[in-house]
């Protein structure tokens, strides 16, 4: 039997990286190139040095690893010869939502619309100074209205104090979520300021969820992670 | 379609952000004082959809059944709010205050405040001159004979109080002597019983006489010779009346 097994690697949803004796890159898979976005190079291959096995093999370290909004629960490093060493993260698996979308009952909206719709709201309440770069062509897609602003107001209610907030709107070029066994474009909505109120990001964490929305909390920062379903 | 008057940033945002979502499936509730324009504001920016009291809890109900898109007037009012399911709909309700803040948060995606009109100066200008313009035609008084500055504003309740007091010093600035007459002739009907009562009543007469003497003639010795009456018996008045 004679099987070239590379294609499933280049598809594996967890990140491989096989590196030569001098840190340089020789391979990488599709999702190891999207978490080069958020980390570096040097950083993975130290990781894979100081957990590699003693001696010609493999070995499989259970540790948590963040990188942004990806998260790892163990690594596996191993190396066959002295010129090349490889390194595997392992996902950890997203919590499956409890609630099931309804996006039969969704409505084909502009998102453009809603965050505008909802800055007008920020601004009847706060005078801040607040810088938005948006994506305009972003396509209209497929969202519960009500939940979603929902969502836009809290989130952005968490500012209310901030100066000189940053506001974008984008699509992620390359990523990917799965809804309902189907693989949906993800728009990214980062809001950045020099600080913000962290009271209610339980709520915005739980509203986020209910329209499977990824909501990555910071100290400075909310960026919410919307599948775009068409 | 009637139009809606205003100057200020807040509201002029909340217009805005109504504009965006006007056709999306959103709720939103307008919330402030009473008489501050909430309902005014909401059927200004949906005209054609149905309203209904949150006085009448079966009413809203039944609307919330049969319409996709509907105003909610007197929201604080309705006492099974968290019972409702508003999704994909488009609802804007009016309330005078919050009552609990996290049913409102969590049924209501857009959720304004209402500033009041003391802190809208230039939209006060503009409803007075329309209660003046409205209040002069309906009390038929010829509006030559009004200085419109000197009439006190009221804004303790918005719109509301706004209106009175225009209304009021209006009726009170046209009243001749017959119309005098007949006002404290009413009120004596109403209210003349007891022992005492030819003293008690004559001091409606009196003290704004003395009142109204005293401010425009400045000493008490000036207004005796208006009034022809002697000093004494006029110090004897104020005193009686606790005038200063």
């Amino acid at each position: 039997m004679n099987i070239n097994f590379e294609a499933f690697v280049e598809w594996d949803n967890s990140p491989f990286i096989l590196f030569n004796n001098s840190g340089k890159i020789i391979y990488l898979n599709n999702a190891a190139e999207i978490l080069f976005g958020y980390v570096s190079k040097q950083e993975l291959y130290d990781i894979a040095l100081s957990y590699a096995p003693q001696n010609f093999g493999y070995r499989t370290t259970s540790l948590t690893l963040t990188y942004d909004s990806f998260l790892f629960y163990a690594i596996t490093v191993g190396y066959e010869n002295e010129n090349e060493i490889s390194i595997r993260l392992y996902n950890t698996p997203r919590i499956k939502p409890t609630r099931k979308l309804e996006t039969d009952k969704f409505i084909t909206t502009d998102i453009n619309i809603l965050l505008e719709a909802n800055i007008a709201l920020f601004k009847t309440k706060n005078s801040n100074p607040l810088k938005l770069l948006t994506d305009q062509d972003l396509p209209a897609f497929k969202m519960d209205q009500n939940n979603f602003s929902k969502l836009l107001r809290k989130t952005l209610n968490a500012f209310r104090a901030s100066d000189s907030i940053d506001i974008s709107l984008k699509l992620l070029i390359g990523q990917h979520v799965i809804i309902e066994n189907k693989k949906e474009p993800i728009v990214q909505l980062a809001i950045k300021a020099n600080g913000r109120y962290s009271d209610t990001d339980g709520e915005i964490e739980l509203v986020a969820a209910q329209s499977q929305i990824k909501s990555l909390l910071k100290e400075r920062s909310i960026t919410l992670e919307i599948p775009l379903i068409q | 379609m009637e139009s809606f008057f205003t100057t200020s940033d807040k509201i002029q945002h909340i217009i805005k952000s109504f504009n965006l979502t006007k056709t999306l499936f959103v709720s939103s509730i307008i919330i402030g004082d009473p008489h501050t324009g909430k309902k005014s504001l909401a059927r200004y920016l949906f005209p054609h959809a149905p309203l209904v009291s949150g006085l009448n809890q079966d009413a809203v109900k039944k609307a919330l059944e049969e319409s996709d898109e509907l105003i909610i007037t007197d929201f604080e009012k309705l006492s099974n709010q968290n019972n409702f399911d508003f999704s994909n709909k488009r609802i804007i309700a009016t309330a005078n205050y919050v009552g609990n803040s996290s049913v409102i948060d969590d049924l209501f995606a857009f959720i304004y405040t209402m500033p009041t009109l003391l802190e809208r100066p230039d939209d006060v200008q503009y409803l007075k001159k329309r209660f003046i313009k409205e209040a002069l035609s309906t009390l038929m008084i010829d509006a030559q004979n009004i200085e419109e500055k000197n009439i006190p504003l009221n804004l303790s309740m918005n719109s509301k109080s706004l209106k009175k007091s225009i209304y009021l010093h209006l009726t009170k600035h046209s009243m001749d002597n017959a119309d005098i007459e007949n006002v404290i002739y009413q009120h004596i009907f109403k209210y003349l019983d007891g022992n005492d009562g030819y003293r008690e009543y004559l001091g409606l007469y009196e003290k704004p006489l003395i009142k109204a003497g005293l401010k425009k003639y400045g000493s008490q010795l000036q207004l005796s010779k208006i009034l022809g009456i002697n000093r004494n018996t006029l110090r004897k008045k104020i005193h009686e009346y606790n005038i200063d």
